[in-house]
């Protein structure tokens, strides 16, 4: 018997959120299918990569991450030589220092670090905050405030800082959010749900709704952003009808695998190519389960995560 | 005494005339097209811009414009025609602002703030609008002395509310040295009346940078001032037409007056109010406005945190101890209507823990009285039981029990850290205003520790707790409306969902009807949702659609349809936390129960954990069903195959836990007397055909029942 097509297109669609500005902007999400099945229906902006650095400048002790950012020493050089990383899309600046368990930079310093790079880049740009929903409630709304017009994502707003995220960044200056939640369905939707009160529309959040290493509790993860997926298009929830952000390289990169010395571990082979490894892994995986975009920090595993998006479209 | 209405024709005639000379004035001098424009704004002439949806930047638009403002300023009396005038009032003021901006662009000098950049209305708007400032009052005239003045400011201040000021009380507050500003969020706007323009362009920018409301859309404006901005105004006597004009505006925005002005002033509930004492201006503010203070910060010498809750507090550590087992202790939430609380106030009656001796033993209560628009008697009990979790917080107190067999310890090392009853108190208040700040708009604490009171309240209190418990027991799934659904456990078991009623609570053991009930009520985006109960299929079964429809939504499609009644057909699912299983017993058409804590065999030849696998994870499993251990004796357990006179054995500690209640409803249901001595548990038997023996000795009622399969 002929092998019958039957494709699977759902009369729902992930809501669209753009980034960035004039010909740099980036849009994730508004497919209607399940993730990557462009054999059932064009998914219209596939899924895409993008580049991580801290504010505290790359990882120099991995010698690719090393090489690739060789004489860009300030901030905004490294900006700008992440924009020219093959296969990223958009780059991804990290506060790190301002987190207040560690350096704790003052707001003002940190947002001044945020205006530099966002002068700098020509590719859309997303920024990190510290995950402390104290400080972020207040650093991401004055990066919102100083970055007017520049169109860019900050990641995140929780259950905790949500209310002046979302109306200080997105109704005040018109950036887009992340809504950020821990592995679970109900988690998101609630969030989601709490945001569109405040007044803020779907085409101006994306979602990150956990995060997990490959091997490392990775299923949970997975499972949540399938079902949230399928709650999406199969059952029209309008509430989960949102892209899907995953930052893989923070957790990848700190994990065993990835650190441990190959003097320590000599038959697991070199430590770099562990790390690049695991970053690969655990990004495929998040776009197979429902990511529209993964940050990533090492350039072998953005071209080649690009390069695997590339060949499924 | 003249009409309210006349008032404000007359007030918005004055206003509108002062207009229309000030622009014919600025006219004849800059000419038509002299630019109009406010300072740092995108929104050109807000106020002309929300009501006209015209942008204004000429002095030649202007005029052209006050054509609508005379339209709007009308003579009719209806409630319409005096709200539009409101607005014609509001226009013709920002009028009068505007010419002063087109002959100066900084008219104010350092004297006054004026108009208020886009930059500020963002910075302001941003915590209005996520309610971390609780709103803002508009403060206009002279108040009776200077100090009642900078009271009044202060009052507001501290409680975080925005103030703007208008007209002679910024003067009566400069004379007291009273520090002013945006950053102090005491801002002196203008010395006259047309000042309020400024305030009002603030308003309609926030709405249209938050609310995304369009120019010209004067309803939605309406709407969102409405339903979005907690402002009030509070004017000082005398208070002329001009200014009952603007009150008339401000009305329409949704924004009540209050003032001490008695003399042709007409009281409009929740919307004019008149206090006599400037003292009592700020509660009735924020009563009228709705405006909820927020409880950032607990006010005792001890840490208070999580961290502390299963600290121990030991005997010889103790410096006070209050044990409801030999002492009338009691603990009362109790709703009142909002005068009769005063807000944040914590009252102790009798001696405080530093007239004691150390080590002492003596009786105390906890009496917590909240008010709120949306409390409702039924979360009384709930806020009640959470006193446990509240007190233990605190470094160095132990709280054990409930009701009035609770227990406080407090430690020698919290006692001498200053810790003292009234400190409980603050506790108290500050966590049943920040936990429950959906329901609760006023609470105030007492503490008791007079032990003839405390015997007297303690009466009461017994009498209140009974009260409920026959409430709850009475209530059935016939008398209520609707029931709860509840996704707790979706985290990790994600195709479940409960549906509580009052006969039937979650699985769990954990959540009854009024718990789900109050869930959704303090968190309406929370775990549990309504489900209505109108469209029943089979009420005898329990089926409904509207049931079924929560069921298939909330298990996202992994179900379609539950009873509520049955265990055979599409029974309830479970997650994997209930508290008991029943299963069928084949021999008997029976069912077995058994409960978590039972470690041995049932006469199905298997154990709990080997039930557990049958029934968890959200699956229908017909014949197994995970239920909590209070449904066992209610008239809805498996309702459909004849109730709870299947149930063939349990284990002991079970029966002697629900047997008392499953004799009652045996009694009412078969007219068996002694019922729970019929069903055969561990101590008689785990082998199937021994049991038998006995339900045929017992002449157990199943027996006479249909089968199951």
């Amino acid at each position: 018997m002929a092998f019958k097509r039957n494709p699977q297109v759902f009369p729902a669609r992930i809501a669209e959120t753009t980034i960035g500005t004039g010909d740099n902007a980036l849009t994730l999400g508004g497919e209607s299918v399940f993730p990557l099945y462009s054999f059932d229906a064009p998914i219209g902006n596939p899924p895409v990569v993008g580049v991580e650095f801290s504010d505290k400048g790359p990882r120099r002790d991995v010698a690719g991450i090393a090489a690739f950012y060789e004489g860009a020493d300030s901030l905004t050089d490294i900006a700008r030589r992440a924009c020219e990383m093959p296969g990223a899309s958009f780059v991804c600046l990290n506060l790190e220092s301002a987190d207040p368990n560690g350096d704790d930079m003052p707001v003002e310093d940190a947002v001044k670090l945020a205006a530099e790079v966002a002068e700098a880049v020509t590719k859309p740009l997303v920024i990190q905050g510290t995950g402390n929903a104290d400080k972020d409630g207040n650093l991401l709304g004055k990066v919102a405030e100083a970055l007017q017009g520049k169109n860019v994502l900050l990641l995140s707003a929780t259950e905790d800082n949500y209310k002046g995220i979302a109306v200080g960044a997105v109704l005040a200056y018109q950036q887009k959010i992340g809504a950020e939640s821990a592995v679970d369905i109900n988690l998101a939707k609630q969030l989601n749900v709490i945001i569109a009160q405040m007044g803020v529309t779907n085409d101006n959040v994306v979602m990150n709704v956990g995060q997990a290493a490959a091997g490392y509790g990775f299923e949970y993860v997975a499972s949540a952003m399938e079902r949230i997926k399928g709650a999406a298009l199969s059952q029209n929830d309008d509430s989960l009808q949102i892209p899907i952000i995953t930052p893989v390289s923070e957790e990848a990169w700190s994990i065993k695998e990835s650190i441990v010395s190959e003097a320590d571990f000599p038959e697991w082979g070199p430590a770099e190519q562990r790390g690049v490894d695991m970053e690969i892994t655990t990004a495929v995986a998040c776009l197979a389960s429902g990511s529209n975009a993964v940050i990533l920090r090492h350039p072998d595993s953005v071209k080649t995560v690009s390069d695997f998006i590339g060949s499924l479209m | 005494m003249k009409k309210l209405f006349d008032r404000v024709f007359d007030g918005a005639d004055e206003m509108v005339a002062l207009a229309e000379k000030t622009l014919a004035d600025t006219l004849a001098e800059l000419g038509a097209d002299a630019p109009v424009e406010m300072p740092n704004t995108a929104y050109f002439l807000a106020i002309h811009s929300a009501y006209l949806g015209k942008n204004v930047t000429t002095l030649g638009q202007l005029d052209e414009c006050f054509k609508t403002v005379k339209e709007w300023n009308g003579r009719t009396p209806n409630t319409s025609t005096v709200f539009k005038t409101g607005f014609a009032t509001f226009m013709a003021a920002e009028v009068i602002e505007a010419c002063k901006y087109a002959k100066d662009p900084n008219p104010y000098k350092d004297e006054y703030h004026g108009h208020l950049s886009d930059a500020e209305v963002r910075e302001l708007g941003v915590p209005l609008v996520t309610d971390d400032i609780p709103g803002f009052v508009v403060i206009y005239g002279s108040a009776p002395t200077d100090q009642e003045a900078v009271d009044l400011i202060k009052g507001y201040q501290t409680r975080g509310i925005f103030v703007f000021l208008i007209g002679d009380v910024i003067e009566q507050a400069r004379r007291l040295n009273m520090n002013m500003g945006f950053p102090v969020r005491v801002v002196a706007v203008g010395p006259d009346i047309w000042c309020v323009a400024h305030v009002i362009s603030f308003v309609y920018r926030a709405a249209m940078i938050f609310g995304a409301v369009k120019p010209g859309d004067r309803w939605e404006f309406d709407d969102y001032t409405f339903y979005r901005i907690h402002a009030c105004v509070n004017v000082f006597a005398p208070v002329e037409d001009i200014v009952v004009a603007c009150g008339a505006g401000a009305i329409a925005m949704g924004f009540p007056v209050i003032t001490n002005d008695e003399n042709d002033m007409w009281r409009v509930p929740k919307t004019i109010l008149i206090q006599q004492d400037t003292a009592d201006f700020i509660e009735t503010s924020l009563e009228a406005r709705d405006i909820k203070i927020k409880v950032t910060n607990i006010d005792i010498p001890v840490a208070f945190s999580s961290a502390f809750e299963g600290e121990i507090v030991r005997r010889k550590e103790t410096q006070v101890d209050c044990d409801g087992a030999r002492f009338d202790c009691f603990e009362l939430v109790r709703m009142k209507d909002a005068h009769e609380i005063e807000d944040h106030k914590i009252e102790l009656i009798g001696k405080d823990f530093d007239e004691f001796e150390a080590g002492a033993e003596f009786a105390i209560g906890f009496l917590a009285e909240v008010s709120g628009k949306n409390m409702q008697p039924d979360f009384e009990p709930v806020f009640e039981r959470n006193f446990h979790n509240f007190l233990n917080c605190i470094e160095g107190v132990m709280h054990t029990g409930q009701r009035d067999i609770l227990r406080l310890r407090v430690s020698k090392a919290a006692y001498d850290a200053g810790f003292r009853a009234k400190h409980v108190g603050e506790v108290l208040y500050a966590k049943i205003k920040s936990e429950y700040e959906a329901v609760v708009d006023k609470c105030q604490v007492t503490i008791i520790t007079d032990p003839d009171l405390c015997h007297e309240l303690s009466e009461v209190a017994k009498a209140t707790y009974n009260e409920r418990d026959e409430r709850l027991g009475s209530m059935t799934d016939e008398s209520v409306d609707v029931f709860y659904s509840c996704i707790l456990c979706q985290s990790f078991s994600p195709a479940h969902v409960c549906v509580v009623t009052p006969e039937r609570l979650g699985l769990c053991g954990a959540v009854s009807w009024l718990d789900a009930k109050a869930t959704n009520q303090l968190d309406q985006n929370g775990p549990c949702q309504v489900v209505t109960k109108k469209r029943v299929v089979d009420e005898n079964v329990g089926i409904w659609e509207d049931v079924n429809e929560i069921v298939f939504k909330s298990s996202h499609g992994n179900l379609e349809q539950v009873t509520l009644y049955s265990i055979m057909q599409d029974p309830m699912t479970s997650c994997g936390c209930f508290e008991c299983i029943c299963g069928i017993e084949p021999f008997s058409s029976g069912v077995v129960i058994v409960n978590r804590e039972h470690m041995g065999m049932t006469p199905l030849g298997m154990s709990f954990p080997e039930m557990a696998s049958m029934t968890g994870g959200g699956v229908q499993t017909p014949g197994f069903m995970g239920h909590g251990k209070q449904f066992i004796s209610s008239r809805k357990f498996m309702r459909a195959e004849g109730g709870p006179g299947r149930i063939v054995w349990m284990p002991k500690a079970l029966k002697d836990l629900v047997g008392g209640k499953l004799d009652r409803t045996a009694k009412d249901l078969y007219d068996i007397d002694g019922f729970t001595s019929m069903i055969a548990d561990e101590t008689i038997t785990e082998d199937p055909e021994e049991l038998m023996e006995f339900l045929a000795e017992k002449g157990h009622p199943v027996l006479t029942f249909e089968p199951l399969i």
